[in-house]
């Protein structure tokens, strides 16, 4: 074979590799609103800037006549990129080459760009879209699963990973998701669960859909295994983009800066009219978001999932903050299982990739309930006051209304370690909620009342006056400052400026044991 | 840009100052999709459901204060249906679609316990 023969073998062979499997898969794919691995990461990346890694690699297994088979690129594509000028590995499951299942050298390429993406301190993004592991590969395709929940936990808090399940996930394969950082999934078309309908109908007789069973919608409203949730491919790969640009490329690198565009003393006077007079009634806290970040973006996280609580990335004088705030118009916006779950995750995150946390707090308790109890509400929400206690970020907490007995601690309150805490002077921060406290504080002057339910009245509307407002708290310290609510934003930015150089140590350890 | 205003013997000129881009270039942040967040809340409240897409359950304990439908009405996605008092406030309910009013359990004063079936919309 001459040189420019060997050449030319070398693009045909390259030719074949990127076909995947043939324009045929290719084209029923797109009938099902489904885009090719490699058109997927065409999306992903900047144009021209994708290198693919191991594109000739063959699965080693001899059995059960698959050596005749030819499985291009062993049903994946790895490899690095650039994702609006920041390097990004990326690994995309091929569906078209035998149903993208994971046989032990697609794990091995899959292994070798996460590696890469953790040494070089760079996202790791994963597209799953197979059908499993590999069963004629046995053993080795399982410990190639191992091999990669290995590697996401090791990489786990160094670098950013986010899972994209743009087609099947099951059994197995789920966990390498569920350890990372971020899932996302696409309306329809993704499906993520441990035993598909046909093994529970055999075991359990019950009858459910694919869809119904882990489909986007169950995952973003109901388990809350996943993040975000888009109507397609194309609108999902936008989504993981902006997630890129509020999240820095490792936990020793800045968030990317990309210039201001909102005056950073812009006053918001709608916040001085936004708490209504009554206190049992709600406000959107949205409002109070758009009002407070800059440019009133605010991108969202688990939208669907414990809406009770709000968490999501801003910017705040350009640079990105994580949002936690309850919303007073679910719920009540008390905190339950779920909230908490959702909250303490999410600021483990933001204290890994040095992201400081602004919450803002309306919470009138923990949700009473047998069903909470039951289920573990003291396990869960633990939760929340650890990853606050953990966190060693600026932590800025904002209280609007509501601050009330073991909730209000919970909400990055200042004695477990807010660095900084600002109150409204619509701010009811005590113990418990004035009905409450005076059933408990007045019982014997009520029921030694001649008139007991006037008397509860009076003691109540006492104890309100007395003890629900931010002056209480303001006069031990446990709040910094008592503030305007339009100057809200100039406030928390010019903490963040004061916390920008913010350096505290935590004593020192293998890791913590947080519940779980 | 900046804008100030600057005296000079008296006479006040408004000035603008545009800042050079320093340090290297970067990408443009990508830019929302959805719109602001305020304007979409009302659409993602959708309670917990009981049974089919379209019941609407109580999404903790508490009493029924008000109903603001009747049986038969068609409702929009995102219309309060009912006001339910918890946690010692007044929630208020939403439609998590839009249909008609096809079963309505609930009326002024009743308690009702967590996913308790309330309204249904089809």
């Amino acid at each position: 074979m001459s040189q420019i023969e060997k050449i030319q073998n070398l693009k045909k062979m390259k030719t074949t590799i990127a076909q995947g499997g043939g324009e045929e898969k290719i084209a029923k794919r797109h009938a099902d609103g489904k885009l090719s691995a490699r058109e997927r990461i065409d999306l992903l990346f900047d144009e021209n800037s994708f290198v693919e890694v191991d594109a000739f690699i063959e699965s080693r297994c001899f059995d059960f006549g698959m050596q005749k088979k030819k499985l291009p690129g062993d049903g994946v594509v790895t490899g690095y990129g650039t994702v609006n000028g920041r390097k990004v590995f990326v690994a995309s499951q091929d569906f078209t080459v035998i149903g993208g299942s994971l046989g032990e050298m697609h794990a091995k390429k899959i292994t070798k760009v996460m590696d890469m993406a953790l040494k070089m301190g760079a996202p790791f993004i994963a597209i799953n879209d197979s059908g499993g592991a590999r069963i004629e590969e046995g053993l080795d395709a399982l410990s190639g699963y191992g091999d990669i929940f290995y590697r996401n936990t090791l990489a786990s808090g160094v670098i950013p990973q986010i899972s994209v399940i743009m087609g099947p996930c099951a059994g197995g394969a789920v966990y390498s998701p569920a350890i990372t950082d971020f899932i996302f999934m696409v309306e329809k078309t993704s499906q993520m669960f441990i035993t598909g309908p046909q093994v529970i109908k055999s075991v359990t007789g019950e009858d459910v859909s694919v869809e119904n069973l882990g489909g986007a919608d169950v995952h973003t409203a109901v388990s809350g295994v996943a993040h975000f949730k888009s109507s397609s491919e194309e609108e999902c790969i936008e989504d993981i983009k902006r997630l890129l640009s509020f999240i820095p490329d490792n936990n020793v690198s800045d968030t990317v800066y990309y210039g201001v565009s909102d005056a950073a003393d812009r006053l918001a006077e709608s916040l001085n009219s936004i708490i209504p007079e009554e206190s049992n009634k709600p406000y959107d806290m949205f409002d109070v978001i758009a009002e407070v970040v800059d440019d009133g973006d605010f991108f969202e996280i688990q939208s669907y999932f414990a809406q009770n609580i709000i968490i999501g990335f801003a910017r705040m004088n350009g640079k990105s903050v994580g949002i936690v705030a309850n919303q007073p118009k679910v719920m009540a916006g008390s905190l339950d299982m779920n909230a908490a779950d959702k909250a303490a995750r999410f600021v483990r995150f933001c204290d890994a990739f040095n992201i400081p946390v602004v919450s803002l707090t309306d919470v009138p308790a923990f949700l009473p309930g047998v069903a909470q109890e039951h289920n573990g509400i003291i396990r869960h929400g633990a939760k929340l006051l650890y990853a606050f206690s953990e966190a060693t970020v600026p932590k800025i907490n904002v209280i609007l209304r509501k601050a009330y007995g073991g909730a209000y601690i919970a909400m990055n309150s200042k004695t477990i370690g807010a660095d900084m805490v600002l109150a409204w002077p619509s701010a009811e921060i005590a113990v418990m909620g004035p009905d409450g406290a005076a059933n408990i504080i007045f019982k014997k002057d009520i029921t030694a009342s001649e008139n007991p339910a006037e008397t509860r009245q009076e003691k109540i509307a006492e104890y309100r006056d007395k003890f629900s407002n931010p002056y209480v708290a303001a006069s031990r310290g446990y709040i910094d400052d008592v503030i305007e609510p339009s100057e809200t934003r100039k406030k928390i930015i010019t903490a963040l400026e004061m916390l920008d150089t913010k350096r505290e140590n935590r004593p020192s350890k293998k890791h913590g044991n947080i519940p779980l | 840009m900046n804008k100030y205003i600057i005296k000079v013997n008296g006479t006040p000129y408004e000035v603008e100052v545009e800042e050079v881009g320093g340090g290297r270039p970067v990408a443009a942040a990508p830019k929302p999709r959805a719109s602001k967040p305020g304007q979409t809340a009302a659409a993602k409240s959708a309670q917990p459901q009981a049974g089919k897409a379209g019941d609407v359950a109580a999404p903790m304990p508490g009493t029924v204060l008000k109903v603001k439908v009747n049986l038969g009405d068609e409702v929009k996605k995102g219309q309060v249906l009912l006001i339910l008092e918890a946690m010692k406030m007044e929630n208020e309910i939403v439609a998590p679609a839009d249909g008609k009013v096809t079963a309505l359990t609930v009326e002024a004063g009743k308690s009702v316990t967590a996913g308790e079936l309330m309204v249904s919309i089809a």
